[in-house]
């Protein structure tokens, strides 16, 4: 008898936490009914005057970002929520959340997918976001900036440089960073080896070679993590076939096997089989690339103006304060590539969910870009593609090394997987690994690349 | 206890709550699959109906193909040398070991409570060849093997391979310790009379230990087959996939075709191949056991 109300008891109990798995269930998906019926409410900021005073309405926003709250545009992005919490709006909150970059995209897909994109969001500028503009999920940013009066405080290159790389005249997202890229160098080794600053491509490997002979090695790249080494690749594709060179083959005025192309990549693979980026550049990672050249272990070094934080942090960079130098990418054909046009980026984006875009959004909105600008130039010494009134005196030497450079750039190029969909830019990533590693010759790579162009082109 | 046990109505009551949860859990998911695997792009983003096309391209997606040959050379490699290694150890705990026993066991077994990621990030640092040698490499160089010495994981030819050493690592201690407790099950005079009638060594082993430690070898290989089925993890710790897609195992291309590239209903097809390839391994290792 005992046993059998024993059993009852278990039956009893496991019944009751089945009911309530269902019961949190339900109430989950009527938490997502409520949201979908908020689409229709949102969004209307037409009437409303944003000239005068903040209204303090009450609001809590969702901020889903690739960056710790104590790390990079995390710093940023969460001093702004509180200053505008304690300076202007009380009433205002935020939630702040954080996925890694590798699972952005599939998190933002997944979430498109439910309707339940957050109020604010980190994103990829370039195709990724082109597909969110087509889905119409977005705020229309220049018409909404326009409204709220503080388009002016962004600054105007990077607006054309994002409006270049979703191809629409509207702009949808807001920049997290105005970057140049280029070479990095160690000028203790260039003196060592006795080499200049190069100005042509042909210079710019003839140093490689000295460097060589002298016993240094002449570059690193972060070839465990891919982009890094694709970006050589574009580096010298852009100077022999114009800025404009992968927007054609993305839009299939060109083939990705074209013969300019296939050289470039026959460049980079030359150059791994001289041994000029050392033994396994698949191996080595974007950090280990970085200390390298500060180190002393390597001369040269590509990568963008973000460097700036590992160049001003003293225990990464032994070099010190002048211990490295920068260059643009050197010319091949000025006529073809100036020598002042620079692979520039704005960074990770940030975009606005559209069905969740109200007056509250609009008025942090507003706050935001009045004074992003100013906070990260305090709190990072960085440049994020809004205006600042920080003095230039201020900065250290290696942010006003990249403001100079910003200064001269006159037209902006972007990186080599900017217009490919996910597919093919994932592609063209893995194999640069195989090229490097010299199981794929240049043709057979950007051959690979076309493939998948071709398949998902159909 | 008989009584209620022959009552069907309280074996229903029993099975029941765990049935429903492994239906909706397991089961719905893999017809879920199966009825995803009908369309393009992914739920919400361009989805759209497409019948059979997904299972037409897997025969000629080049990626695929090569996955599954990645998947399938570290299966065999790896529960191999897992079970097989993992036996050795054990006969070695029973038979050989005399004093440190228990310290030698510990130390065996240690890798398998380590997370996958440590593990990789350890491999990566022994393998290393860029900025310094790592522990392989200058153990090669110091030995004067210095033509030895490569970027084990940097290079297609040895990639797959260097993961495989890794992971058989990890698990070997795990088995060893199955096995162990199989051994110490097997009756010593059982063990003794073999001896006396003249059976020592391979023939002791061959004869008399491997049928009694049938069941078990079974079981063990069963484990090992679907964890290495599944690999994922100690690939992405290690190598990322890469260089090129050396190490990218079927698991990881279909999170990468659902997730990456936004095509789910492809990634159910991929999804449905796995489940495939674990029903047909399982029901392959099953049938040396219904022999006897």
């Amino acid at each position: 008898m005992k046993r059998k109300a024993l059993a009852a008891l278990l039956a009893g109990i496991m019944a009751a936490s089945m009911l309530a798995g269902c019961g949190s269930n339900k109430e989950a998906s009527s938490g997502s009914d409520t949201k979908t019926e908020n689409t229709d409410t949102a969004g209307s900021t037409d009437d409303v005057d944003f000239s005068g005073e903040d209204p303090q309405l009450e609001k809590k926003i969702k901020i889903l970002t690739i960056w710790a709250e104590d790390n990079d545009n995390g710093i940023i992005l969460n001093k702004i929520c509180e200053d505008y919490k304690n300076n202007v709006n009380p009433n205002f909150d935020w939630e702040y959340e954080m996925v890694s970059s590798d699972n952005l995209q599939q998190k933002i897909a997944t979430l498109t997918a439910s309707n339940d994109l957050p109020d604010i969001f980190a994103y990829e500028a370039g195709a990724p976001l082109k597909k969110l503009i087509d889905a119409d999920k977005l705020v229309n940013i220049s018409e909404e900036l326009e409204k709220i009066g503080v388009m002016d405080k962004l600054d105007e290159s990077a607006v054309t440089l994002m409006k270049g790389l979703s191809g629409t005249d509207d702009l949808y997202d807001l920049p997290l960073g105005l970057n140049v890229e280029g070479f990095w160098y160690n000028k203790a080794l260039f003196e060592q080896a006795g080499c200049e600053v190069p100005a042509t491509w042909d210079e710019f490997e003839e140093v490689l070679e000295k460097l060589s002979a002298a016993g240094i090695q002449p570059i690193t790249t972060g070839g465990a993590d891919k982009w890094p080494a694709t970006r050589l690749i574009n580096a010298y594709a852009v100077r022999t076939m114009g800025n404009d060179v992968m927007t054609k083959t993305a839009n299939g005025e060109l083939d990705y096997t074209d013969e300019g192309l296939v050289a470039a990549a026959d460049k980079i693979s030359e150059w791994a089989e001289k041994g000029y980026f050392g033994e396994g550049v698949t191996t080595v990672d974007t950090g280990t690339a970085d200390t390298m050249l500060t180190t002393g272990k390597a001369a040269i070094l590509y990568t963008g103006s973000w460097y700036t934080q590992v160049l001003t942090d003293e225990s990464q960079n032994p070099a010190g304060e002048d211990g490295i130098g920068f260059f643009n990418i050197p010319v091949a054909d000025e006529s073809v590539s100036s020598a002042t046009s620079y692979s520039m980026n704005c960074g990770n984006i940030l975009a606005l969910d559209k069905s969740k875009y109200d007056e509250g959004t609009a008025w942090f909105l507003k706050y935001f870009c009045e004074n992003i600008g100013n906070v990260a130039m305090e709190e990072l010494g960085s440049i994020k593609g809004y205006t600042y009134d920080v003095s230039v005196d201020d900065m250290d030497p290696y942010t006003k090394l990249v403001l100079d450079e910003l200064d001269k750039a006159t037209e902006g190029f972007a990186w080599w997987e900017a217009k490919m969909d996910s597919e093919t830019s994932k592609v063209a990533q893995d194999n640069v690994q195989t090229l490097l590693n010299g199981d794929m010759t240049g043709e057979e790579y950007m051959q690979s690349i076309q493939d998948v162009y071709d398949m998902n082109s159909k | 206890m008989k009584r209620v046990l022959a009552n069907k109505k309280a074996i229903a009551l029993f099975v029941l709550p765990a049935f429903v949860i492994y239906t909706v859990f397991v089961m719905l998911p893999v017809v879920w699959s199966l009825y995803y695997s009908l369309y393009s792009g992914s739920p919400g983003l361009d989805w759209e109906f497409v019948g059979i096309d997904n299972y037409i391209s897997l025969f000629s997606d080049k990626n695929f193909l090569r996955a599954l040959t990645v998947n399938c050379k570290y299966i065999i490699v790896v529960t191999t040398g897992q079970v097989g290694l993992g036996l050795v150890l054990a006969l070695m705990f029973k038979f050989w070991l005399k004093r440190c026993k228990t310290i030698i066991r510990t130390l065996v077994f240690f890798p398998v409570v380590l997370p996958t990621v440590a593990v990789g990030q350890l491999f990566s640092k022994i393998y290393e060849i860029q900025p310094n040698y790592g522990l392989l490499n200058s153990f090669l160089d110091s030995i004067g093997l210095s033509n030895l010495v490569q970027p084990w994981i940097g290079q297609e030819s040895t990639a797959l391979w260097a993961l495989c050493v890794m992971d058989i690592w990890v698990a070997m201690g795990f088995y060893s310790v199955i096995y162990y407790g199989a051994l110490l099950d097997i009756p010593d005079d059982v063990i003794e009379a073999a001896k006396i009638d003249g059976c020592s060594g391979w023939s002791l082993f061959r004869r008399i230990l491997l049928p009694l430690l049938r069941p078990i070898v079974i079981t063990c290989l069963v484990f090992s087959f679907s964890g290495t089925v599944k690999m994922f993890e100690s690939a992405l710790a290690l190598t990322n996939g890469g260089p090129g897609g050396a190490t990218k195992s079927l698991s990881m291309y279909m999170y990468d075709v659902s997730f990456t590239y936004n095509k789910v209903g492809y990634g159910s097809v991929i999804a449905i191949v796995i489940f495939l390839i674990c029903v047909g391994g399982s029901m392959l290792i099953n049938r040396f056991d219904v022999k006897e």
